[in-house]
């Protein structure tokens, strides 16, 4: 439980900014803080700041967050969020950034629109398409965005929290059906 | 350690059982057809049965190969499968029969009966044919080893090419032809691709395999198996193995010269005895030179599309091939159907007939002493059980050789062929020439 | 005329085809249901597709409708030959969020039982490393036999041979059986000569070291581009192990070794690793042992008989750091509304879990962050320009188990 000692319990989104959340805005990139996730920091970034922020994370020298360790899509109920946990591998930082897109934004029948980081982190590619493929999240600019887990010609996003599963994926007449 | 002992004892029996199957029923058919039923039809019908008689006798070969090649390859089969197990502390297949001694057999009758899949798209006629010319080789070449087995008993004198091993060379090349043909006509890219590699890799390991049975008739002077194994008569020292007899001309006196390229030439011959062994374990496709079936690579290469009889097909032709490439390893290097030390040989002999006698001494009054003579002759048996003691333990030790190595890759296969085999080949032939001379 | 056979006129009178491939969802090499959509040049791949997702079980859909407790035995199915990993990066997920201390005997139990499971998960990729070399019948099963003998412990301990179930939110299922430790110390005796008899088949041979030296690098930039973690990743270089770098429950009273090769790691650096890890497993289990407070179960077991004050809270033998679960495994199991990350170094690498929960008995978001995923990613810039063989060389050496891809 080493991480959580040097947990600062933040109370509020207008909480001090932590170590990345400065090194951010000393480079002119916004970030807003948001309550630690167990003990580790964790900021809002815009959509537009993104590819931005995580470049000049993963470069400089203070920082070094060189390990995307997952992009997750989380439906929650007031915006689609696009949840990236980045590490270092030389030093002991953390940090989980998110990118929120309000679903009051979004049109209905479209999907959230957040930039895609594949093109300058490979690991973000798998991780993408997985967050497209199960929460409907479109990662604009992806070289290759498609479905990874379902198959290619699934309906629906299923973590979404609206989804409706097809009736019975064995026994039933729907085109998806595995008979 | 004693349940190894026990699964030793277990294969042994099985061993024994089997070899008292194959031998017993080619033994008896043979000697049924070439003797018994000839003697039948001339006291029944004289002069005028000669014909048939004859024709009868001249089938004996053909007869004897076609029974005697499927039960080999059950045996092999099972044998192989009991010592992998007992390799890789495993029991192996136990169930059919006593200690599984029926397994294979249970195989074979369940191949015949599985559906026959012909794959979409593929050539019909090239695809029936690829098994046929596949196995078509294998039945030929066992032909001329007939005779060096049985120690040119006159059945299968016949048999006995004076050129025996220059056929068995060309004919053994004939096989890649069914495995390029099935491969393509698979209409499968995994079949092809391990059509090709097989096509490259019998192309090149024959060269090497050629080169090192050409010095070995180079040293015996001869290309009859029967002179060939008889040329190594007498002790371990006479075998071409260590040199084809050099080392036996040594004496006290003999001059430096030639004690040192006698050594050298036995140095040479253990060498070519394992350039045979490499080359012929590529030549009939087994592991670290499995590539063309290379299970983890193609799923099952050139004949991953055949099912049924025509898989069964290819499965025994393997098998029969890699007999082959033993006896044929026995009779060229081993000795033949001669015992390792000098005194053992007579001494089977005389031992097998006294107890002939014993057994056998009743049937003289009936005028049938003739008839079981040439049943069992003591000299025969002796040959026979020699090549074949010497034919398995290369067969086993090919199955401990799969046991332990894994597979090569097809780049790493040509290199280690045209850079290391055929240069080693050629130096060795010429080596072998020249201190055959000097010895 | 004849026209002169320049370079360029030669390459058009040479050009071949490029021959596409399935490698897979059935073949014999691709460790469950992978589909490599290949571009042979002959033998030589050019392009690589991966096409996974034919093992998906939705199990982050199922973590967000099952309750907790449900959700505890359907884990192991993530990655099937790590179990206790998955059930261990949940549970800390869970127990970080929840504020639940687990008790110091259970979380020795749980370095034990993840440390046994490394090792049958080496083990195995052992094996079927050698079969993807082309050893189809020896080698397999050298490192069966001993893994045989770990399921049997495990079984004993866990009730199951594969899906543990056993290390769950707040602590561990059940005390080890009678006898269990004494068996498991006499197996960790014997097994570093096991490791030198299978190192005896493969380390020096010939046709070994042709087939993964200089096979397969994998350069320590584009790794970490990757996310790739676990023994792959320390083997081009990087000393990320999180026993090491974040330790978690006891490790850091633990003495033993990560091994880290010190230049971008082919095929037989990875092989080596994952070697020497086994040792360094065998080693951790036996400190473990040794140090686990209350002795071993046999010994608890006597203390608590003797013990007249049993079932009291503060009794020395019962309570506080020797119990081996804090938290009530039934149905009404719930965690605190909150989320947080945890992770944990499974035995392909740094496995993750995502939790978000509202303090309900089911999660709200379950995500996953799976080795095998990410190892997996970089498999077509490993394959580009190598041979079909090598394939299953380097897909084998960086030990993917489908399942835990595919979820």
């Amino acid at each position: 439980m080493t991480e959580s000692d040097q947990a600062e319990k933040s109370s509020a989104g207008t909480a001090a900014p932590g170590q990345f959340g400065q090194l951010l805005s000393d480079n002119g990139i916004e970030s807003n803080r948001l309550p630690d996730s167990c003990g580790v920091e964790t900021i809002e970034v815009d959509r537009q700041q993104l590819e931005n922020a995580v470049q000049r994370l993963r470069k400089s020298p203070e920082a070094v967050l060189d390990l995307l360790l997952a992009v997750s899509g989380v439906d929650s109920p007031e915006s689609y969020d696009s949840v990236y946990h980045l590490w270092s591998t030389s030093k002991s930082g953390e940090l989980v950034i998110k990118v929120r897109v309000a679903k009051s934004e979004v049109a209905p029948g479209e999907l959230p629109e957040v930039p895609s980081l594949a093109r300058i982190w490979s690991a973000a590619n798998w991780h993408e398409r997985e967050s497209y493929d199960l929460v409907g999240i479109r990662y604009s600019g992806h070289p290759y965005l498609r479905r990874i887990l379902n198959p290619w010609n699934w309906v629906g996003h299923p973590l979404r929290r609206d989804y409706k599963q097809p009736v019975d994926a064995l026994n039933d007449k729907n085109p998806v059906s595995f008979r | 350690m004693n349940s190894a002992v026990f699964e030793i004892g277990k294969f042994a029996r099985l061993t024994l059982l089997w070899l008292c199957i194959i031998f017993g029923a080619v033994w008896g058919v043979s000697w049924s057809i070439g003797v018994l039923l000839p003697a039948v039809i001339l006291s029944q019908s004289g002069e005028s049965g000669r014909f048939w008689a004859q024709l009868l006798q001249a089938l004996v070969p053909v007869v004897a190969v076609a029974l005697f090649v499927p039960l080999n390859t059950c045996y092999m089969v099972l044998a192989e499968r009991r010592l992998l197990a007992l390799f890789t502390v495993r029991k192996g297949p136990n169930r059919v029969g006593p200690d599984g001694a029926f397994q294979t057999v249970a195989d074979a009758l369940k191949l015949l009966l599985k559906e026959e899949i012909t794959p979409r798209g593929a050539d019909l006629l090239m695809y029936t044919l690829a098994p046929v010319i596949f196995f078509a080789p294998s039945i030929i070449g066992v032909m001329p080893l007939l005779a060096a087995v049985s120690g040119n008993h006159p059945l299968f004198t016949p048999v006995n090419l004076p050129t025996g091993v220059f056929y068995i060379l060309a004919v053994s090349s004939i096989p890649v032809v069914g495995v390029v043909m099935g491969g393509w006509a698979s209409n499968n890219k995994y079949s092809l691709v391990g059509a090709l590699r097989s096509a490259a890799q019998a192309i090149s390991y024959e060269i090497p395999l050629l080169l090192s049975i050409i010095t070995v008739c180079l040293l015996a002077g001869t290309l009859d198996f029967v002179q060939i194994a008889d040329n190594q008569r007498g002790s371990l020292l006479n075998w071409n193995i260590l040199g084809g007899g050099a080392l036996t001309h040594l004496g006290i006196g003999s001059p430096w010269w030639s004690i040192a390229a006698a050594l050298l030439l036995a140095a040479c011959c253990i060498l070519l005895f394992a350039l045979y062994v490499i080359c012929a374990c590529a030549e009939v496709n087994r592991t670290p030179f499995d590539l063309p079936e290379a299970e983890s690579e193609l799923v099952s290469g050139f004949n991953t599309e055949y099912s049924g009889i025509k898989f069964a097909i290819f499965f025994l032709a393997e098998y029969t091939n890699l007999f082959i490439v033993s006896t044929f390893a026995a009779v060229m290097f081993l000795g033949g159907g001669h015992a390792p030390f000098p005194g053992l040989e007579d001494a089977c002999i005389s031992g097998l007939r006294g107890l002939l006698a014993a057994w056998f001494g009743a049937c003289t009054p009936f005028q049938l002493g003739w008839l079981v003579n040439s049943l069992v002759n003591p000299a025969t048996v002796s040959q026979v059980f020699w090549i074949i003691v010497k034919s398995y333990a290369l067969v086993w030790f090919a199955s401990l050789i799969r046991a332990t190595l894994p597979r090569l890759r097809i780049d790493q296969l040509m290199d280690y062929s045209w850079k290391r085999l055929v240069p080693l080949a050629l130096i060795l032939l010429i080596a072998v020439t020249f201190l055959k001379e000097l010895v | 005329m004849v026209p002169e056979m320049t370079e360029e006129l030669r390459a058009n009178k040479l050009k071949t085809d490029e021959m596409l491939i399935n490698m897979g969802p059935q073949h014999p090499a691709t460790h469950g249901v992978l589909r490599l959509i290949l571009k042979l040049d002959g033998e030589l791949v050019k392009h690589c597709e991966p096409v996974v997702g034919h093992l998906h079980r939705a199990q982050e859909w199922q973590g967000q409708n099952r309750t907790w407790f449900q959700y505890q035995a359907l884990i192991d199915r993530v990655d099937y030959l790590s179990g206790m990993f998955t059930s261990w990066a949940l549970a800390r997920a869970a127990e970080k969020i929840d504020d639940v201390k687990v008790p110091l005997r259970a979380e020795y139990m749980r370095v034990i039982v993840a440390e046994m499971n490394r090792l049958t998960s080496h083990l195995l990729w052992l094996g079927t490393f050698g079969i993807d070399l082309g050893a189809m019948m020896g080698l397999p099963f050298y490192p069966f036999r001993e893994r045989e003998e770990l399921l049997d412990l495990l079984e004993a301990i866990a009730g199951q041979r594969m899906m543990f179930n056993y290390i769950r939110i707040g602590g561990v299922q059940n005390e080890a059986p009678p006898g269990w430790f004494a068996r498991l110390f006499k197996f960790t005796g014997s097994f570093p000569d096991r490791i030198d008899e299978y190192e005896a088949i493969l380390s020096n041979n010939p046709i070994f070291l042709k087939r993964t030296k200089a096979v397969g690098i994998l350069p320590r930039k584009l790794a970490i581009d990757y996310g790739v973690t676990g023994p792959t990743l320390r083997a081009s270089g990087v000393a990320l192990d999180l026993r090491k770098v974040k330790p978690y429950s006891v490790y850091d009273r633990l003495d033993f070794a990560v091994p880290v090769c010190n230049r971008d790691g082919d095929t037989y650096d990875r092989y080596m690793c994952r070697i020497i890890e086994m040792h360094e497993s065998n080693k951790i289990i036996r400190q473990c042992i040794e140090q686990i407070p209350g002795g071993t179960a046999d010994v608890l077991r006597e203390k608590r008989k003797a013990c007249s004050a049993c079932g009291k809270a503060n009794c020395p033998h019962c309570g506080g750091d020797l119990a081996i679960m804090v938290k009530k495994q039934n149905a009404g199991l719930r965690v605190k509304a909150g989320e947080g990350f945890a992770a944990v170094e499974s035995p392909r690498g740094v496995l993750g879990c995502y939790i978000i929960s509202t303090g309900s008995d089911t999660a709200y978001r379950i995500k996953w962050r799976n080795p095998s995923f990410s190892n997996l990613a970089v498999l077509p810039e490993l394959l580009l320009d190598h041979q079909i063989a090598d394939i299953m060389a380097i897909f084998g050496s960086i030990d993917v188990i489908l399942p835990d891809v595919d979820r």
